[in-house]
């Protein structure tokens, strides 16, 4: 009984000691790993046989503060010449970590798919044809074929490039990059970029 | 003095009234049935006469100036099962001891007779127990509560739900596992409460702003969630549950034993666990994917009593992990507003166990000490410490290794600590003063990749209360007062920057109540609370992205303290063949929080977003719940119970978003059999209606109305000497197709389809 009496105060002890003990960690800076913050398209001139020929140019789009409130992105015009054909390469990167998200995309190309929108490339007078050309034989569209029309109805068009991640490929109309209706497959959307075009 | 005076009145009276007609009298002595010593204070009550009357000290009390007749005696006391018995008056005075038997060494049937409330509070209150309780077992706790009038849910799918009070929810409302307040990650409007319902064997629902008792926060009301008591002495009690649904394959398990130590007299335990495993939930047209979830929950509990000192030593451990449907999870605005316009999933998915990304893992430690000790017969003091630990993972579809990290991961440390001392005097008059400590700690565990929702921050409440009760026969009249300090620290790092802010804030909270017995059998209650909450760390310092919600949130550090006035009135009547309750309440919220869609959308290289932020206004809330039951004969009984919510921003004149529609719940019971061999059927039909009071801004209009029914079997056996109960419950039996406007998920799939439960519980 007597120990039971000055429970209480083991109690206040233990309660106190506990108090003290815990506080919160310091905090430690993330690195953010998954923000895009740079796409850049590349493009490489093909002769008939399907040949590199001249030089790469590219254009970027970039958000040097990926998806945080305040910057916004700067995209670039993307200028390509009527009746020529280019190989397009889409190179993903997080500039803050100094990571090339490109590889993360290959590795998961069973995940994701980008597709190619826009009056740049829907409809039937779009001026821009694509066909997905990935090393690999998936359909992914790290790299495809981008063909201008020799006489392009219309000038100024916009060249929207959406990246799909967890999709269902397998979904009915998901083999064509220029699926309007891909949120249908499932997934979620990591890039949506719409770049203005000019035809020379 | 008194009542020697009293006594030789009362003889006099007698020899004066001797022989006449109308003077006769009823004497007693209420005592305790287990050691015979006397109950000052017990309420007695005689019908006939519409007269009550309380014991003195001595446990005595007497009615004069009688008529020969039959009268009913009713003898109430707390904690103690009520007498009520027949007495007829001839020639002579009637003279009687009553003995009153304690509750809580009555541990044998689920029907709890002569209910106790678990707060004696003058607001008003209900509760789950018994027969309703058992047939609520295998739901989680915001669903359980939905059978109380005036409770809803806010939902995020199907096994996500917080319950709403009188349209108050997450930390606007408190939640009290075993005595100590919950605390985890409740800001989230997708953090379900961590607390596993078999624990409890009573789910109290407090009305009223009770910030005074239980601390900040408590301005809707409180829900408190006890196990049962535990027993001294040999007895002892296995409790077993296993439940079964259709629908998502679900599968749910608990047992609970509790018992006394032969050897030690006064020591109890109890030891209970329950797992619950479920898959893909199914909407009458399809499979939601990713549905599924899994819990395992233990509790646990050691007691000793003596006549000087009580301990009870309790932890409880949840432990859970759910699945977020998949297509809930939307990269831009874009994406989010193609899976509006098409009202469902877009992913047909199969039936799987299989728990995916996104989902949540969430555990809660909560262990818990509480003594009192007998300072004299009239002072008890107090002392109650409770421990908590609140681990939440949520994990997003991401790319690469990130993908089994998650992306928000929360460490919560909690301490709580009560120091209290409860009088009771002879004159009435009896409370509670004390102090409250309430110290927090949270971290963020490093190595998300995401730069955190809400930063780390060290949080330190201290409150001093008091509260009086004085009650006189039919009337209680309660008040209390109370000041709280709060400090909050806070660090948190955004890109290279190290942002810190150190906040404190400071409140009075006062309440003034009155409980008055009318009649025997209506009673009314009056309460005017007023309660406060600081803001949340979520609300002053959210900043950026809401991950798969696709909305840009940003919070305001500036933000003070919400405060609120309520004032809850409810008439109760409990009649022989009909009981129904009423309860009308008007809350005014000055500064109330809420997120707001600013109308203009960010644009990123994901996509476009919605940016919302945190603004104060002043908010107005009223409404009314009633329930009520009619038996009209042996075998049915009928039943109806609904609410009504308004509120709205009195400053800019507008409605809040997540407001519950008006609803009401009836239906008719049929009972044959007898008082231990029984079959209950009941046919019930839920209405809810469509909600016409929406916010100008709503990413998708309000659902329509809709109507579901549900049936439901309950046959209770003797079984070798135990008690043997077995459910069916067909739940949505037409596989009704709805949407409820309170579920978040609204915008992506319809509500669970029909759903059939088979439930057993057998207690031995």
């Amino acid at each position: 009984m007597k120990n039971l009496r000055k429970l209480p105060i083991y109690l206040l002890a233990a309660g106190l000691f506990a108090f003290a003990s815990c506080e919160s960690d310091d905090p430690i800076q993330e690195n953010e790993g998954e923000v895009i913050t740079d796409v850049t398209l590349l493009f490489t001139e093909l002769d008939n046989a399907g040949n590199p020929a001249g030089l790469t140019f590219s254009f970027d789009a970039s958000d040097p503060e990926g998806i945080e409130v305040g910057g916004a992105p700067t995209v670039e015009t993307v200028a390509l010449e009527a009746g020529k054909t280019y190989r397009m390469q889409i190179e993903v990167r997080n500039s803050i970590e100094n990571e090339d998200i490109t590889e993360e995309i290959l590795e998961e190309a069973d995940e994701h798919q980008f597709f190619f929108l826009g009056s740049a490339f829907s409809g039937s007078s779009a001026p821009l044809t694509y066909v997905y050309d990935d090393e690999s034989g998936e359909l992914i569209g790290v790299r495809g074929i981008v063909t201008v029309a020799a006489n392009p109805s219309f000038n100024n068009a916009q060249m929207r490039v959406v990246l799909r991640h967890d999709l269902d490929k397998n979904y009915p109309g998901a083999d064509s990059p220029n699926f309007e209706n891909f949120v249908q497959a499932g997934g979620e959307t990591d890039l949506d970029i719409t770049f203005p075009l000019v035809l020379n | 003095m008194a009542i020697s005076f009293l006594l030789i009145l009362s003889i006099g009276l007698y020899f004066k009234a001797n022989g006449q007609d109308c003077r006769l009298i009823i004497r007693g002595k209420v005592i305790h049935l287990e050691n015979n010593e006397s109950i000052p204070g017990a309420y007695v009550w005689i019908e006939e006469i519409n007269n009550g009357t309380i014991t003195d000290d001595s446990g005595n009390f007497q009615f004069r100036n009688l008529c020969p007749g039959e009268y009913t005696i009713k003898i109430q006391f707390l904690g103690h099962q009520e007498i009520i018995e027949k007495i007829i008056l001839g020639s002579n005075s009637f003279n009687k001891t009553f003995r009153l038997q304690e509750e809580a060494t009555d541990l044998g049937g689920v029907e709890v007779h002569g209910h106790r409330d678990a707060v004696q509070t003058t607001t008003a209150i209900s509760a789950l127990y018994g027969e309703r309780l058992l047939e609520a077992r295998g739901e989680n706790l915001g669903e359980s509560l939905k059978r109380i009038a005036g409770v809803t849910t806010f939902s995020t799918g199907n096994s996500i739900a917080k319950p709403v009070i009188h349209g108050l929810h997450s930390n606007r409302i408190m939640i009290l596992n075993n005595g100590i307040r919950l605390e985890g990650q409740q800001w989230g409007a997708e953090h379900a409460p961590e607390i596993d319902p078999f624990l409890a064997n009573e789910i109290t629902v407090i009305k009223g702003a009770e910030t005074v008792r239980f601390g900040p926060e408590a301005m809707g009301g409180v829900i408190l969630v006890n196990p049962g008591e535990i027993p001294t002495g040999k007895n002892h009690q296995t409790d077993l549950y296993l439940v079964g649904g259709t629908n998502g394959r679900t599968g749910n398990l608990s047992i609970s034993h509790a018992s006394g130590f032969e050897k030690i007299a006064g020591l109890g335990y109890r030891v209970q666990g329950s797992v619950k495993r479920g898959g893909n939930v199914r909407s009458p047209e399809y499979f939601q994917g990713n549905t599924g979830m899994s819990e395992m929950n233990f509790s646990g509990a050691l007691n000793y009593t003596s006549s000087k000192i009580g301990t009870e030593l309790y932890y409880s451990f949840f432990n859970t992990e759910l699945g977020i449907l998949r297509d809930a999870h939307t990269g831009n605005l874009s994406d989010l507003e193609e899976i509006i316009e098409n009202g469902r999933p877009f992913t047909n998915a199969d039936f799987t166990y299989e728990i995916n990304n996104p989902k949540q893992i969430v555990s809660h430690h909560l262990a818990k000490l509480k003594a009192h000790y007998h300072l004299n017969d009239r002072w008890k003091a107090n002392l109650q410490y409770g421990f908590q630990l609140n681990q939440r993972q949520e994990y997003d579809r991401r790319r690469g290794d990130l993908n089994s990290r998650a992306s928000l991961d929360l460490e919560l440390f909690t301490n709580t600590l009560d120091l209290f001392v409860d009088h009771t005097h002879e004159n009435a008059l009896s409370g509670t003063w004390g102090i409250n400590v309430i110290q927090q700690a949270n971290s963020n565990v490093p190595g998300t990749g995401v730069t955190p929702l809400i930063p780390n921050y060290d949080m330190l409440n201290f409150g001093l209360y008091l509260m009086e009760k004085y009650s006189k026969g039919p009337l209680e009249l309660e008040g209390g007062l109370r000041y709280d300090y709060r400090t909050v620290n806070t660090a948190r790092y955004i890109g290279n920057e190290l942002e810190e802010a150190d906040l404190s804030y400071n409140n009075v909270t006062a309440f003034l109540g009155a409980y008055y017995q009318i009649s025997p059998t209506v009673s009314f209650r009056s309460n005017l609370g007023s309660a406060w909450r600081p803001p949340n760390v979520n609300e002053l310092f959210s900043q950026g992205l809401h991950h798969g919600a696709a909305a840009v949130e940003i919070g305001d550090a500036d933000l003070q303290s919400e405060k609120s006035l309520k004032w809850v009135n409810s008439l109760e009547f409990e009649g022989k063949k009909t009981s129904g309750e009423i309860t009308v309440y008007a809350n005014q919220i000055q500064d109330y929080i809420y997120l707001n869609p600013t109308g203009e959308t960010f644009v990123s290289l994901r996509g476009t977003f919605n940016v919302y932020e945190y603004l104060q206004a002043n908010a107005f809330f009223w409404g009314f719940d009633f329930s009520g039951s009619y038996e009209i004969n042996d075998a049915f009984q009928a039943y109806a119970k609904g609410s009504i919510i308004r509120a709205r921003n009195t400053e800019t004149d507008e409605f809040f978003p997540f407001i519950p529609s008006d609803r009401m719940d009836w239906g008719i019971m049929y009972r044959i059999g007898t008082e231990s061999i029984n079959h209950n059927f009941t046919l019930s039909n839920i209405l809810v209606a469509q909600q016409k009071r929406e916010p100008s801004f709503d990413l998708a209009p309000a659902p329509p109305a809709y109507a579901l029914f549900n049936l439901a079997y309950r046959y209770q056996v003797p079984f070798q000497g135990n008690r043997l109960n077995l459910g069916l419950q067909v739940q949505n039996l037409f596989n009704t197709e709805y949407k409820e406007y309170m579920n978040r998920f609204r915008y992506f799939t319809a509500d669970m389809g029909r759903n059939i439960l088979l439930k057993i519980n057998y207690q031995f």
